[in-house]
């Protein structure tokens, strides 16, 4: 069985800030990282690896920096490293970066399941997935929490309004990781690190995968980003600084002049 | 492509504003390396417009394309039914100013099995046109059936712009069919204008860091979802009628290739899901434990609230994370937002600044939820919300 | 194939998580306060399948990850950054193996090597005595011959030791003593009858390394345990590793003082005083960052030079390694100091944790050779080479420096350049009028001298294509503080060369004011203050606070 995890380099937006002078992106000294929702799915495939003795294959789509998380995946436990890097990919919306995956997907050829996170935590979309499993003519479970294989049928649970749903499909099929709320991502040792510069790692390019350029970048793309801007700062409020007693009383104060109690 | 012109200067101001590092400088000028995706952040801040982004316009054919589409979301009922989740009437409120704008017409798409039994309710929150698709396997959601369905739809009935709710099915469904008509999708906007015939796309991103326009001037339908309690909802105005078409599409059975094997919806906690509660007492990590939690409880049972929790408050399993609040939980516009405990990173903030009134009560003086809130307090919120609590209480 | 850079890249980051998870700064102050050794900590940390880091210093041969000097600054420096305590803990299994790995025969190294790897053995290196610190030579611990039918079956140990890092808790130990053959290495293992480690020394800090004195009395080892089954081996074998051990201490130096500071950078951000965050007053950061931050990227750069060296074709360097570790220890423990100056009421205060740290950096000047020692040893490896070189070592240095100028007008070279040719010039005049008789003299050119290479080789990294590894800042604040490095050790160089000379022999002011082109340092001063600023302004991007 071969597993294919797409996985992405972003950088941790839980650091980047935002300048209020000019309202861009201060992007100096925040780290890049394996995107956290790719991370569980590759800690997922690992873990499928692991029962039924499957191939797992890494590919990212990304800049020659994103070397890192391809061979962090391989660290890990990952048999096989991808990194599809073109400039012709750059300023991609999802569509032509699912055509980019997808194609790659095409290329790799065999994969049974693929799997990757929900969203990536600097485009929030969750859009990627399901377009790559429409492109790819295969059936998408999406929002997964717990995933399994039995032959070539994967069963899954994954978020519904309210609750969840169990659900199966039969090979090929592509699920979308949930990210699990208490999750600590792991770490390769040492040894897994140096092991993994002896596993297979290649780098495809547009012409490697015969990815047809007007499907790709800016003019592959439908979307397209008009402007980039800081969110508007609101007025700051009133702030009060006094006592316990104080506080409270003020407070009660305001819950009645603004209506929320009698 | 990118290119840097000769009018550069060197103030260095697109080195700080590219989020992706890619832009370094070679001596006095700027140059763009291999990581830039054309995001444009670094074009909206050079000073002197030295920098610009070269593209073809990807131009499909969009004529005949007209009218704003909602797709109509059913929720599970108590009783076995379905009923409309709320969020499509918020999408018709917002597909309403949309559509007059064009001047075209406002319609809902309704999928189901017994799916014509809605359409009172669609046409009472402004839909004059309503598509009803009955089908036998659409009790429930899945991707196959209903993605068939609207691309067929789609394509027989050309609408020019199609809204879905951001929720585990619209996230599900609407990126499968953009995919499959080669159009374009915003996802989580929370904004929805015409610009120049155009729908123009507001969303954050970067965990809510930085917000993006997007347009898709050149495919048709142009298609977005939005969350719940993002946009507001009209009166609705019961009695009003709307056209009733009823497209029966037929679905082969094997191109259903997910089986359902079975579902299970949770019981709610603190009576009531926190999206429709109009008071939320939130707490975050400055609540602690498990006592101040139950203080929280307290305080939003004498308000007639829900309590609601920050992510870090939820990792620490405090709250269950249904009830969570912000950019990886739910997003809430309630009449009262007390945050308490609350730092009020962006990544919270996304999730709650639709709230009419935001008071905070934090420790720190310093903490950014004190630059959102309508008011601030400067103290410890376990202690303020337990008198408060006590207060209320004694009738005070 | 060889740990390449993205490896050794994922190496620190799982090292770094691994802290953040297991070593929050909660934990480690406590522990300080407790003067305790986290024994499971090190445990972990030496479990392959969690960290496996001493595997770095294991051969490929027998099982290991056989890492380069590179690959183990780097980790040093993290370690250090994280607690100075346990990283001396690592070093002192470095350390004590290092015997073993220079000196060892191959069956020694192929018994031993693997099994520290396989096992997970904690090494303590066994060689500072009460007397004998800074003099090994006056090693008092003996090993008495053995013998049985005329041959030699063992020896018996006996004798104390002092200060031993992981004393206490080492399952092995190399310990030095005087074999009748002259000072010899041994390899005892813990419980060895005759053998006790002593109790856990209270100490001002590195308080999470377990600090002992041994007591040997009469206790036995095989034969097969003399490192190289050849006696009198043990001094040379101990020298030729100091390029590398150095190295290892001066990472150690850096990556605590870093910490330091960026702790002092972020602090100052959110601090207001007069109407506005310390980070904008440059009465401030002038003082109390920038010079440090400046310092640390000078010995960083050396740093990685020396160990690009080591993992060539090149051997020893233990002068070059003493002129890393005398500079970047000293710029590590001052900045420490001055990090809790930054930090005012609440750095001194155990709140925060620049106290500590002034108190762990401290011993990086004293263990490994103190900071002493590594001025003469710097002085006499120079000295040696201004004398075979008729007085031209530093000139020849001072003209490729001039070349370097050319091609890159904006690090520092022709600062640099002018600095080596005064150094040369001095050294001239200390050697005419016989002025290194005075050890005062000596010693304090070893100080200049180590100063003026690092400034040497900072301005040429800086206008290398290639950025050195672990440099935070931009290439145009890198070649800000090499210039400011640069011309302000130009100066002091200078200026202190002048003081000794005049100070302890004879000679005109005047002339020798010209002949160290001192007006000419001078006036490179220009533009020092907006260097500064610049870089105070950048630092505060890079290092923000949350």
């Amino acid at each position: 069985m071969r597993i294919a995890v797409c996985i992405k380099q972003v950088p941790d937006s839980t650091q980047v800030k935002v300048d209020p002078a000019t309202g861009t992106l201060i992007r100096a000294g925040v780290p890049s990282i394996l995107n956290p929702y790719d991370h569980y799915a590759l800690e997922c495939a690992l873990k499928l690896k692991k029962e039924t003795g499957a191939e797992v294959c890494v590919v990212s789509m990304g800049p020659p920096q994103a070397q890192e998380v391809v061979r962090l995946a391989l660290a890990l436990g990952a048999d096989r490293g991808i990194l599809l890097s073109d400039r012709a990919f750059a300023g991609s919306d999802t569509w032509a970066t699912s055509y980019a995956l997808s194609q790659a997907l095409r290329h790799l050829g065999g994969v049974d399941l693929i799997m990757c996170g929900v969203m990536a935590i600097d485009g929030d979309t969750a859009q990627t997935g399901p377009g790559i499993a429409c492109q790819l003519g295969i059936p998408q479970i999406t929002f997964c929490d717990e995933i399994s294989v039995a032959g070539t049928t994967v069963r899954a649970k994954r978020l519904i309004e309210g609750g969840h749903e169990t659900v199966e499909a039969g090979f090929p099929a592509l699920a979308t990781m949930s990210l699990p709320h208490e999750y600590e991502r792991a770490y390769p040792s040492f040894r897994q690190i140096a092991a993994a510069q002896e596993k297979p790692y290649e780098v495809w390019t547009v012409a490697t995968i015969h990815a047809d350029p007007k499907f790709l970048g800016l003019n592959g793309s439908p979307t397209r980003v008009d402007r980039v801007y800081a969110p508007s700062a609101r007025e700051r409020g009133t702030i009060f600084t006094g006592s316990p007693a104080e506080i409270v009383a003020r407070f009660l104060e305001i819950l009645k002049q603004e209506n929320f109690v009698k | 492509m990118i290119t840097v012109s000769e009018k550069c200067v060197g103030c260095t101001k697109c080195v700080s504003a590219c989020p992706f590092g890619a832009t370094e400088m070679r001596g006095k000028k700027a140059v763009i390396t291999d990581k830039c995706t054309l995001c444009g952040a670094c074009v909206e801040v050079c000073p002197v417009k030295a920098i610009s982004i070269g593209r073809q316009e990807l131009t499909g054919d969009i004529s005949g394309y007209s009218g704003v589409w909602i797709f109509t979301e059913l929720a599970d009922s108590p009783d076995g039914g379905h009923s409309v989740r709320p969020v499509t009437f918020e999408l018709l409120s917002a597909g309403r100013g949309l559509a007059e704008k064009l001047g075209e017409k406002l319609c809902a798409v309704v999928i189901g099995k017994n799916a014509a039994v809605h359409t009172a309710e669609l046409a009472a929150y402004g839909a004059e046109k309503i598509y009803v698709c009955e089908n036998e396997n659409a009790e429930h959601y899945t991707t196959d059936l209903y993605a068939n369905i609207m691309v067929s739809l789609i394509k027989k009935h050309k609408p020019a712009i199609v809204l879905y709710p951001s929720t585990y099915v619209g996230r599900d469904l609407a990126p499968r069919i953009a995919s499959e008509l080669y159009v374009g999708l915003t996802a989580d906007c929370t904004g929805l204008s015409i610009k120049e015939g155009n729908l123009l796309q507001t969303r954050p991103a970067f965990g809510g860091n930085i917000m993006a326009d997007i347009l898709c001037p050149g495919a048709r339908p142009q298609m977005a979802t939005v969350r719940p309690n993002v946009m507001k909802k009209n009166e609705p105005q019961p009695g009003r009628t709307a056209e009733v078409v009823c497209e029966n599409v037929a679905v082969d059975k094997d191109k259903l290739r997910v089986r359902i094997v079975e579902r299970h919806l949770d019981h709610r906690h603190c009576g009531g899901k926190i999206e429709d509660s109009e008071v939320v007492i939130s707490g975050g990590r400055g609540m602690k434990d498990d006592k101040g939690f139950k203080l929280l409880a307290g305080l939003a049972e004498q308000l007639g609230g829900c309590v609601g929790a920050s992510r870090a408050a939820v990792d620490m399993g405090l709250h269950p994370k249904s009830h969570q609040v912000g950019q990886s939980g739910t997003t809430v516009s309630p009449k009262l937002y007390v945050a308490c405990g609350i730092s009020g990173a962006v990544q919270h903030v996304v999730g709650m600044s639709g709230a009419e009134t935001i008071i905070a009560v934090n420790k720190d003086p310093n903490a950014p939820i004190f630059n959102v809130c309508k008011y601030g307090f400067v103290g410890d919120a376990r202690q303020v919300v337990e008198k408060i609590t006590e207060s209320l209480k004694n009738g005070k | 194939m060889p740990i390449d850079t993205v490896s050794r890249n994922l190496m620190l980051d799982s090292l770094k998580k691994y802290a953040v998870r297991r070593l929050p700064y909660d934990t480690i102050r406590e522990l300080d306060s407790a003067n305790e050794f986290p024994a499971d900590i090190l445990k972990e940390m030496y479990n392959p399948d969690i960290l496996g880091l001493h595997l770095l210093l294991i051969p490929r041969e027998q099982g290991g990850l056989g890492g380069s000097t590179v690959d183990i600054y780097r980790v040093c420096e993290m370690l250090a950054r994280i607690d100075l305590g346990v990283a001396t803990s690592v070093f002192a299994t470095f350390l004590g193996s290092d015997p073993l790995r220079v000196g060892g025969t191959p069956e020694q190294k192929e018994k031993w090597m693997r099994r520290i790897g396989e096992e997970c053995l904690l090494v303590a290196y066994g060689a500072t005595e009460a007397d004998a610190g800074s003099d090994l030579i006056n090693l008092r611990t003996r090993a008495e011959r053995v013998e049985k039918d005329g041959k030699i079956t063992g020896y018996k140990i006996t004798g104390n030791k002092q200060w031993i890092s992981n004393g206490g808790v080492a399952d092995l130990y190399t310990v030095l003593a005087m074999a009748p053959g002259g000072p010899s290495w041994f390899l005892v293992e813990r419980g060895t009858p005759g053998f006790e480690p002593n109790k856990h020394e209270d100490k001002h800090g590195i308080r999470l390394s377990n600090t002992a004195a041994l007591s040997f009395d009469e206790a036995f080892v095989p034969a097969e345990n003399l490192i190289g089954e050849k006696e009198g081996q043990g001094l040379m074998q101990a020298q030729a590793v100091f390029g590398y051990t150095r190295l290892m201490v001066a990472a150690f130096g850096l990556g605590a003082g870093e910490e330091a500071v960026e702790t002092a950078i972020r602090y100052s951000q959110q601090r207001i005083q007069a109407g506005g965050p310390l980070s904008q007053k440059q009465g401030y950061t002038h003082k109390l960052i920038v010079p440090h931050e400046i310092k640390f990227e000078a010995a960083r750069a050396y740093i990685d030079h020396v160990a690009r060296r080591l993992d060539g074709d090149a051997h020893g360097l233990q002068t070059e390694g003493a002129i890393a570790k005398y500079y970047a220890t000293e710029a590590g423990n001052k900045a420490a100091e001055d990090s809790i100056q930054a930090l005012g009421g609440y750095g001194y205060t155990r709140d925060f944790p620049v106290e500590k740290i002034k108190r762990d950096v401290k011993i990086t000047c004293i263990y490994e050779g103190t900071n002493e020692i590594m001025e003469m040893t710097i002085y006499r490896g120079r000295w040696q080479e201004h004398l075979k070189s008729r007085g031209q070592y530093y000139a020849d240095l001072g003209r490729e420096l001039e070349a370097l100028h050319a091609q890159s007008a904006d690090v520092g070279a022709d600062s640099a350049a002018l600095c080596l040719k005064a150094l040369a010039v001095i050294l001239e005049q200390c050697r005419e009028q016989k002025l290194t008789r005075q050890q005062y003299t000596s010693f304090k050119l070893g100080e200049l001298i180590a100063k003026a290479e690092v400034a040497m080789v900072f301005s040429r990294s800086a206008a290398d294509k290639n950025y050195t590894e672990g440099v935070k800042v931009d290439r145009d604040t890198l070649k800000a503080m090499a210039r400011v490095c640069a011309r302000e050790t130009a100066l002091e160089v200078a200026l202190e060369g002048v003081k000794l000379v005049l100070g302890g022999g004879t000679g005109s002011a005047a002339e020798l004011t010209g002949a160290t082109g001192l007006i000419a340092i001078e006036d490179k001063q220009r533009g020092v203050m907006n260097d500064k600023d610049f870089i105070a302004a950048k630092l505060n991007e890079v290092y923000r606070s949350k």
